[in-house]
């Protein structure tokens, strides 16, 4: 038995699990990060667009601050952030990014004089003062009031992800990759650690440490056309599920890109109509500007990812091999502009289309893309349910995003609450004694075992793990996609049932033996069926439309019934998850209003509450 | 169109020791825009499961798929099949540590260069966060950034006459971090620091400038120039040294 | 993974810095010599005369006694300079061999041509210089003579070529290496370098053919 003892144990060494790692090494306690790829190969990196915060230092982001930042998130979540949480951020976001440069992520600065850019297409001129002149900028992201979001280029993820890797290599953490967690070892109240396959040998090893943080990313895997990487599958957020004690918060809460790539799903930043590019029709005509006629093409990316499916509902799409798609149309940027700002989308187009942007149009379409849905924990990134518990990032509900993230407060996030959630698991380090039971510990690694064995024997059927997923896959996005109704969400949930039973009775094809593939998919199939359905379900269950989660049949926003947080509990041996809620947030320093884009009307909550609930600002 | 697709797969599994490294082969009809990564999960998930490679982000952008396909050392996922002949023949990345059939481990090689180069940025300033944060030129912080794209698929070094022959040669990927920390005006290391860690024949003058670095880069970076000038770098550090030296003995 | 507790790979030695200049500028003396002795052999063409004129000119200068001295020096010690970088044992020529087949990679292949020619060189330039140093002063009659003489037209016929490739492929090494052919120049400077060689090589063949051939 491989086992080894340490204080923190991070499960994902993306960017908001190294920034803990990061936190907790500065403050002499031991780390392991844990990954199923190399540091510097997770998901994180695929972010091209950007962090945001309120610097201000550029000339369109004059007289930012973080009330403003912290106004755009709020709204942004159609209000079912939690204000509390989403103030930490938008104030702690600067002070993180000039601690990254300090670290060394060489974000792009500003440059002072006169230059030009597109907005909706058009082009517009701005002069950026003397005195900021190499200070960090920023550019326009999504739906955001001021220019915030602070970039390298278009690799901001890769970037920063160096850096944090950096950071960790020269703190000594040990980051070991090709690790992966497929259980959590807990008594019930307290969190103990990990049982961990290695995927390059497929044995079993033990990590017992006194806090455990899952830090894991996102499940857009889940769904058949995601941008995410393939390791962004949930088996993570199964893992904490699959304790029957912690919760999944808000699971509908799944948001959609507009423009993935056809047909490979790759995702091209928000970036390109951040900096000018236009979405066009079968005629190549725009029509962004006919459903959001403030700001077209910028509006926030549910909105247009929901309008460009109404667009190809009502006709207008471009019928190809891979179903209908739109264009984007970036080839009025130029040369020179694409082959710097844009050289990534260039690649992708170049690489995976053989498509040439500054001639040709680039087919996308909407796909899934972020979970503001994850392991629902309260402000210190400690789970509900487990003492010893944590997680961040994507992989955590902690709650900024509600039912809506922008572009590039993800990213933002990662580092932002990394750094918060690290300096609290610091504080629950020092005060908490790691005491586990070794029987207890030899309990879970022989009920891991077990799940192999009967695996590798097909000793509880010979479904094939793949045709299993194949069919989760095309439930979800069948049923519980960008649009959603009822009747459809209802037939997501019988399918999946029908799923998760057939996922019970996985046998390998393979024999399993070392860093097999197939072992992997069978060992989480069940738990992704389950979080399949915690998602379903919760889509079902909330009758309201409220930012990412459009309910066909119920269009309008309700805060009078559902100004709240779902948390899907799946209870052991329950073959359905069991849904409750909690307030959205524990007070409100903006009262829920108007986020001015989206359509659909608004119930209003009673009002007495609401003012009750209201913070008295400026005592 | 409509091609049949044949795949020639480097086959070993090192948990069965006694089953022997061979070549195995699969076809499949070919679809429009297919990649290598579409291909390779069509195979596993119809045809074989046990079929072991990795593929992380499938964009380009991780570095995961690095393999070598007839002959070149390149990455997978953005690798398309229109571009190649029908007959396809995948081998693992030669030099790094074999995982399985197509996997290589390139994890721990680079977390060891990690600490070979003391890859980070080496300052004694403390982060105060209070202060506005120093100003750096944006062309400056251009140039870091266009070293900083390396995405560690391992081709340059898979590609390596010298790392072949050699196994503790840095390679290009570590001497392109150097590069990039030597241009940090951030990073407070002297060139005379640099020269401690790669002024050797393990180092810059193990280069013998056979470019396949250059050649196979998937993500273009300028290995060549960046070689070349730390080869004058390091040159000229260690001239200074000699003069330096011999004006103290005279 | 445990973390290596070591400040620096190796000790900061500056020997293998040296060695790199060392080999470079004994590569590039060489090159300029040669390109010396060229200009010197292409004379033959012009006929016996023209040649006589030329080595009596570098003879009064003392030339050719600086060359007796300095080239074989360089010649030696560039051979054990460049030599450090071929692998000896069988395992690593085997590795460059399979990388460069399987890598079907220009330059790769190139560098696999420049040992062996260097190999060759070594062998056949030390024979070359050993006769032309003994036979004392560069006479076009002497020297018609004995590459008309059993064997040495083929001897040159085979050094000629492998010396010229040598010293062009050297050439664009130390340009790539030292960054003085940057990666925007390369496909250019390969062209001109392949064009240079052609006419190089035609010219000293031909030099070759009026001394095989030429009676005096």
């Amino acid at each position: 038995m491989y086992t080894h003892n340490t204080d923190l144990l991070v499960i994902g060494a993306g960017l908001s699990g190294e920034r803990i790692a990061v936190e907790a090494a500065q403050a002499g306690f031991s780390v392991i990060c844990l990954s199923i790829v190399p540091a510097r190969r997770s998901h994180s990196s695929a972010a091209q667009g950007g962090m945001q915060a309120a610097l201000g230092n550029c000339a369109l982001g004059e007289n930012d601050h973080p009330d403003v930042h912290f106004a755009d998130t709020v709204k942004g979540s159609d209000w079912g952030c939690d204000q509390e949480v989403a103030r930490m951020f938008a104030n702690t976001a600067p002070i993180e990014m000039r601690r990254l440069a300090h670290w060394g992520v060489p974000w792009n600065r500003v440059v002072a004089g006169t230059s030009f850019y597109f907005k909706g297409g058009e082009k517009f001129e701005k002069t950026e003062a003397k005195e900021k002149a190499g200070l960090i900028t920023a550019r326009s992201f999504g739906g955001t009031a001021k220019w915030r979001t602070c970039y390298t280029s278009d690799g901001t993820g890769h970037a920063v992800m160096c850096t944090m890797d950096n950071k960790c290599a020269e703190l000594g953490i040990a980051v070991l990759d090709r690790k992966e967690a497929i259980a959590l070892i807990h008594d019930g109240q307290k969190c103990m650690g990990a049982v961990v396959r290695c995927l390059r040998t497929g044995r079993l090893e033990t990590y017992l440490a006194t806090a455990t943080a899952i830090c894991s990313g996102g499940f857009g895997r889940l769904y058949a056309a995601t941008t995410n990487a393939i390791i962004c599958d949930g088996g993570a957020a199964a893992m904490a599920l699959d304790t029957g004690l912690v919760p999944i918060g808000n699971p509908e809460a799944i948001q959609f890109h507009p423009t993935g790539i056809v047909p490979t799903e790759i995702l091209v930043t928000e970036g390109c109509r951040g900096d000018g590019g236009t979405l066009l029709d079968v005629h190549e005509e725009r029509f962004m500007h006919i459903y959001e006629p403030q700001k077209a093409e910028l509006a926030s990316r549910d909105v247009v990812a929901r309008r460009m499916l109404e667009h190809i509902r009502a006709g207008h799409g471009v019928p190809s091999a891979y179903g209908e798609h739109l264009w984007l149309d970036i080839r009025h940027l130029g040369d020179e502009h694409i082959s710097t700002k844009l050289r990534e989308v260039d690649e992708i187009c170049q690489n995976f289309l053989g498509v040439d942007p500054r001639t040709q149009l680039i087919p996308v379409r909407p796909t899934q893309h972020y979970t503001m849905a994850g392991i629902r924990t309260n402000k210190t990134g400690a789970a509900y349910g487990l003492k010893g518990l944590f997680s961040a990032g994507e992989a955590a509900c902690w709650d900024m995003h509600g039912f809506n993230r922008l572009g590039g407060n993800s990213l933002a996030e990662t580092v932002v609450a990394g750094g918060i959630i690290g300096r609290y698991v610091v504080d629950y380090l020092k005060n908490t004694d790691l005491c586990f039971s070794s029987a207890l510990v030899k309990a879970e690694l022989a009920r891991q075992q077990e799940r192999i064995d009967d695996l590798m024997a097909s000793r509880l059927g010979k479904e094939n793990v793949y045709a299993v997923r194949k069919d989760m896959q095309e439930a979800l996005t069948e049923g519980c996609f960008v649009f959603r109704n009822a009747q459809g969400l209802q037939r997501c949930v019988h399918i999946l049932e029908e799923v998760l039973d057939r996922a019970g009775k996985i046998g390998l094809a393979s024999n399993g033996l070392g860093a097999n593939h197939e072992l992997g998919a069978a060992l989480k199939i069940q738990g992704q069926v389950r979080l399949a359905l915690c998602v379903a379900t919760a889509a079902l269950a909330r009758t309201e439309s409220r930012g990412s989660h459009n309910r066909e049949d119920y269009p309008d926003r309700n805060d009078a019934q559902w100004l709240n947080r779902t948390l899907a509990y799946w209870p052991q041996d329950n073959r359905a998850p069991k849904l409750e809620y909690e307030e959205a947030t524990p007070y409100f320093e903006i009262p829920p209003g108007d986020r001015g884009y989206g359509g659909g009307s608004i119930i209003p909550a009673d009002a007495e509450k609401i003012a009750a609930k209201t913070m008295q600002n400026q005592e | 169109m409509a091609r049949t697709l044949t795949f020639e797969i480097f086959r070993y599994n090192p948990a069965i020791p006694e089953q022997k490294p061979q070549m195995q082969c699969f076809t499949l009809a070919e679809t429009a825009n297919m990649t290598l990564f579409i291909a390779l999960n069509r195979l596993r998930e119809e045809q074989d499961p046990s079929l072991v490679f990795d593929f992380c982000c499938r964009a380009g952008i991780c570095g995961s798929c690095g393999m070598v396909v007839n002959g070149r050392p390149r990455l997978a996922c953005q690798t398309k099949t229109a571009d190649l002949p029908e007959r396809i023949i995948l081998l693992p990345l030669p030099v790094f540590k074999l995982v399985g059939d197509l996997s290589v481990d390139t994890g721990v090689w680079f977390r060891d260069m990690y600490q070979k180069t003391r890859s980070w940025i080496h300052t004694k300033k403390a982060f105060d966060s209070d202060q506005e944060e120093e100003r750096m030129d944006n062309a400056v912080a251009e140039q870091i950034y266009e070293l900083e794209r390396c995405v560690e698929c391992g081709c340059c070094i898979a590609a390596c006459g010298t790392a072949r022959m050699r196994d503790d040669f840095l390679g290009a990927a570590s001497l392109n971090r150097i590069a990039r920390f030597a241009l940090d005006p951030r990073d407070e290391r002297t060139d005379q620091d640099y020269f401690e860690i790669i002024g050797n024949d393990y180092g810059i003058f193990g280069c013998m400038g056979l470019l396949a670095c250059e050649d196979v880069c998937p993500k273009h970076l300028p290995l060549q120039n960046q070689l070349g000038f730390l080869r004058r770098k390091m040159g000229i550090t260690a001239l200074k040294q000699l003069f330096r030296k011999s004006s103290c003995a005279s | 993974m445990s973390i290596h507790a070591t400040m620096h790979i190796v000790s900061p030695s500056r020997r293998d810095a040296y060695f790199d200049w060392l080999q470079m500028l004994t590569g590039l003396g060489l090159v300029i010599f040669m390109a010396l002795h060229t200009a010197l052999n292409l004379s033959i063409i012009f006929g016996a005369k023209s040649l006589d004129i030329v080595a009596g000119a570098l003879e009064v200068l003392h030339l050719d006694t600086l060359a007796h001295v300095f080239v074989p020096i360089l010649f030696l010690v560039h051979f054990v300079l460049a030599a450090r970088k071929i692998p000896f044992r069988v395992d690593g020529q085997l590795a460059i061999w399979r990388d460069a087949r399987l890598l079907n990679h220009r330059d790769t292949w190139l560098w696999i041509v420049q040992t062996i020619s260097g190999m060759v060189i070594l062998i056949l330039g030390a024979i070359h210089m050993w006769t032309t140093i003994t036979a004392g002063a560069v006479q076009a009659a002497s020297s018609v003579a004995r590459v008309q003489s059993s064997g040495w037209t083929m001897f040159y016929l085979l050094l000629i070529p492998l010396v010229q490739g040598h010293v062009f492929i050297g050439l664009y090494r130390i340009g790539v290496k030292w960054g003085v052919i940057t990666d925007k120049m390369r496909p250019k400077v390969v062209k001109i370098l392949v064009i240079t060689f052609a006419g190089v090589l035609i010219l000293a063949l031909l030099a070759l053919a009026r001394y095989a051939t030429l009676t005096i």
